[in-house]
């Protein structure tokens, strides 16, 4: 699995979502969100564009690899 | 299946097992074992004594046939009620069923006296275990983490599965129990019935690994 930082846990925050809440949005378990925020889960492209929208921030600035 | 209704179910097995038992303890001292014991049906005569035999063994197999449908309709149902993109809805306690893997053992026993080596397959049902962890992520939210586990772990699970079976394969093919032929489908039985096993087992129990890992 490629490293990356994930910066989802500051932007979720800003929005003022929960991990739940978050999860609810992009219909996947609030685990995920969990695992995806300590960059332990490379999502797929489509996960990671549902959430760019949910938080509305650019996937470039989510999820940055090296 | 409710809980009335199970205990119907339950109480009809015990009356039915109760005629079974009766109607053999009434043959065995009053019939001279007849039907009981193996005979040559080839020569069979009907004997009025033989009665409740021949009722209580078509009950028990109507009864076994039933709850067999029975439980197909209950899992159909229960099939109908699982929610889309959610994992089954399994109980835990489906994993005791791998204890039935010990009837495996059975097969020395049977070899032993009738050269029967068919319980040997039973060790298959060493894999029930993993219906224990099954049922622990019953109804959960299969998405695609939850997917790309599964993958992961069901591919584990075969690979363990195939090397299990090629080093089996391999020492039958080098010669183990050479010229014994009886003793290469009892080994090969015992293998590949534990390496199915482990195959089953390993599925489920990775991916609740997988998924609870920190």
């Amino acid at each position: 699995m490629p490293e990356f930082i994930c910066q989802l846990k500051q932007y979720r925050a800003e929005k003022g979502l929960t991990q739940q809440q978050l999860a609810d949005l992009v219909h996947v378990r609030r685990e995920t969100i969990m695992r995806l925020e300590k960059a332990q889960y490379n999502p797929s492209l489509k996960l990671a564009i549902d959430i760019s929208r949910a938080v509305e921030q650019p996937i470039e600035k989510l999820f940055i690899f090296d | 299946m409710n809980k009335k209704s199970m205990f119907r179910w339950l109480m009809a097995g015990g009356v039915i097992l109760l005629i079974v038992l009766l109607s053999c303890a009434y043959s065995v001292f009053e019939n001279e074992s007849r039907l009981v014991a193996p005979m040559d049906f080839s020569t069979y005569q009907f004997r009025v004594k033989d009665l409740p035999m021949l009722i209580s063994i078509p009950l028990l197999i109507v009864y076994i046939l039933a709850l067999i449908v029975r439980l197909f309709l209950a899992l159909k149902q229960q099939r109908l009620q699982d929610q889309p993109g959610y994992t089954r809805r399994v109980d835990p306690r489906f994993g005791l069923f791998g204890f039935f893997g010990f009837l495996g053992f059975l097969g020395f026993y049977s070899y032993a006296s009738q050269r029967v080596i068919f319980p040997f397959f039973f060790f298959v049902f060493f894999g029930f275990f993993g219906f224990y962890y099954e049922g622990k992520m019953s109804g959960t939210l299969a998405d695609e983490m939850f997917e790309e586990h599964r993958v992961k772990a069901q591919l584990k699970a075969y690979k363990v599965g195939m090397s299990l079976i090629f080093a089996i394969l391999w020492l039958v093919g080098f010669g183990l129990f050479n010229r014994q032929l009886d003793y290469v489908a009892i080994y090969l039985t015992i293998g590949i019935s534990l390496a199915y096993a482990v195959t089953l087992f390993l599925s489920e129990y990775l991916l609740y690994r997988y998924e609870h890992q920190e």
